[in-house]
């Protein structure tokens, strides 16, 4: 005779879950805490690395030209600057041009301007770049190529901007992970002890069980579903609340991350990851559980 | 059927089984009787594989038993049958639920459930009772339940250890009938019990033990009529 395969398993696990329900209620309860936690960092990294990615496409470096380029010399190095990997386009910005945008910046306090009398500000090459996040030492290296170029005064860029993300980013990526681990480890650790009170309190089920032919498998079974069951519920529970405390959150709170759309919830992906992945874990701390306990 | 072969079992270094040889047949009945500590609950858990033998051979069905892994016994006991003296049975399961758990753990198909559970409850008289949990029926009735729940699989052996010990005589008789008849259809059937006096009665082969030893394997009618047990430490030829 065959054995009766998943359905039985949840359907016995469902008994389990309501014959412990107050035990397991408080494992859902921490687990969705937990797992609100690591859905924090998950939203909040998500988001940074879109900031980041935004922000490494606008990146600009500014080619300062010399006085009395000529007008071939000017045509030779935008070709050059163009031929650069990573360099998205390059635009010529006449000095008059670049003195009106100045004023216009400066908005209200155009009388800092009235003692300039002639233009000071050169003609400039304005490169737009195209780059990957975190790349800020590539940043450097091409204003370090393009200063030497012929008819190059000097060049200007973001670069404390461009440094100051890199590591805002590896700090969320690498403490993310970290939480991630150790939200990660908690979660097995109570499911498994949830699945441990479920196996002591249904033992004598489990012996005699063994005593009349059940396989390891067949009792392993519903308690591994339970322990899934309680971790994806958990985990579900916290994407709710996740989901319920964004919306309820202060449209200028998204400001922080200075996207043009604002704040960016998890997307389905994220959100399956993460009840999946508590599923995962459930399923590792029952089996720890269930193991050691037919030993 | 079964067969050992000078095994040999120690408990931290307690022996509780020393040399113990025979052999039984298929559809044979036989008694394994002696004083407390003699060994008798320890040989069961052997057969059953709930312990493992020191030394010595172990043939059941064909099947060596110090060969088999750990993924092999739920198989091997499938084929057997066990009634314990405590019945084991849960006490939040009603009486059709505690048979009916030893159909599911053989992957029997639901269908066959309902039907197999009624029929053994029928045989052993409490078909009327299977909606009651075990603490509501008494002593002998739940020996029975126990003995339908053993039998439901149709096992080719059946174990029984101290059956009727908690029971009162007349429910230890019925327990008795019961495993007449299920050894009358084939089933070989191995009791360990202190009721000399149904062993008397039956005549079916005694295996007597004492201090971990066989000390005396034959018919009780032929040596032993109407005779109180062996003294220990004597030992008798069948």
């Amino acid at each position: 005779m065959k054995g009766y395969g998943p359905p039985f398993y949840v359907a016995e696990a469902f008994r389990g879950l309501r014959a412990n329900s107050l035990v397991n209620l408080l494992a859902v309860g921490t687990i969705t805490m937990a797992m609100l936690i690591v859905g924090v960092f998950l939203l909040v990294f998500l988001n940074l690395r879109g900031t980041v990615g935004e922000m490494s496409s606008r990146l600009e470096i500014s080619v300062y030209l010399k006085d009395g380029i000529t007008l071939q010399e000017r045509e030779f190095l935008q070709a050059r600057l163009k031929t650069e990997p990573g360099v998205r386009k390059v635009a010529f910005l006449p000095r008059a041009e670049a003195l009106a945008i100045f004023r216009k910046e400066l908005s209200g306090q155009e009388s800092l301007l009235e003692g300039l009398g002639e233009n000071p500000l050169p003609d400039s090459f304005e490169v737009g770049l195209d780059l990957k996040p975190g790349d800020a030492g590539r940043i450097e290296s091409l204003a370090d190529k393009f200063s030497s170029l012929p008819g190059v005064e000097d060049v200007s860029y973001g670069k404390q901007g461009a440094e100051t993300v890199a590591v805002l980013f590896s700090l969320v990526l690498y403490g993310g992970v970290a939480l991630a681990a150790l939200l990660g480890v908690t979660v097995v650790f109570i499911i498994s002890n949830s699945v441990r009170l479920a196996l002591y309190s249904r033992g004598q089920e489990i012996e005699l069980m063994q005593w009349i032919g059940a396989t390891r498998g067949f009792i392993r079974g519903p308690f591994l579903f339970e322990g899934m069951m309680i971790a994806m519920l958990g985990s579900a529970l916290g994407v709710v609340v996740l989901a319920a405390v964004f919306h309820a959150l202060p449209r200028g709170a998204v400001v922080l991350f200075s996207r043009p759309y604002g704040l960016e919830f998890l997307s389905p992906a994220a959100i399956a990851g993460l009840i999946f992945g508590g599923g995962a874990l459930g399923l590792t701390g029952a089996f720890i559980s269930v193991e050691k306990f037919l030993e | 059927m079964i067969q050992l072969y000078k095994v040999t079992k120690q408990y931290e270094g307690v022996p509780a089984l020393r040399d113990v040889s025979f052999a039984v047949d298929k559809g044979e009945f036989v008694f394994v009787t002696g004083p407390s500590g003699a060994g008798k609950t320890t040989l069961l858990k052997i057969l059953f594989c709930a312990e493992r033998a020191d030394e010595g051979q172990i043939i059941i069905q064909g099947v060596n038993v110090f060969r088999i892994d750990r993924s092999g016994i739920p198989y091997l006991r499938r084929n057997m049958g066990f009634v314990f003296q405590d019945y084991k049975l849960l006490p939040h399961k009603t009486v059709f639920e505690n048979i009916a758990l030893a159909l599911k753990v053989v992957g029997a198909p639901y269908g066959d459930i309902e039907r197999k559970a009624y029929q053994v409850l029928k045989k052993v008289g409490l078909e009327a009772k299977r909606h009651l949990t075990p603490p509501k029926l008494s002593g002998g009735e739940q020996q029975r339940v126990a003995v339908a729940r053993a039998l439901v699989n149709e096992p080719r052996v059946l174990l029984a250890d101290e059956p009727t010990g908690n029971l009162d005589p007349q429910s230890g008789q019925e327990i008795f009938r019961m495993f007449r008849e299920v050894n009358l259809k084939g089933t070989t059937v191995i009791v360990a019990t202190h009721d000399w006096e149904t062993v008397r009665k039956m005549q079916r082969r005694i295996i007597t033990m004492e201090r971990g030893r066989v000390t005396d394997d034959g018919m009780s009618q032929r040596s032993r009529d109407a005779a109180p047990p062996p003294a220990p430490g004597t030992v008798s030829r069948p």
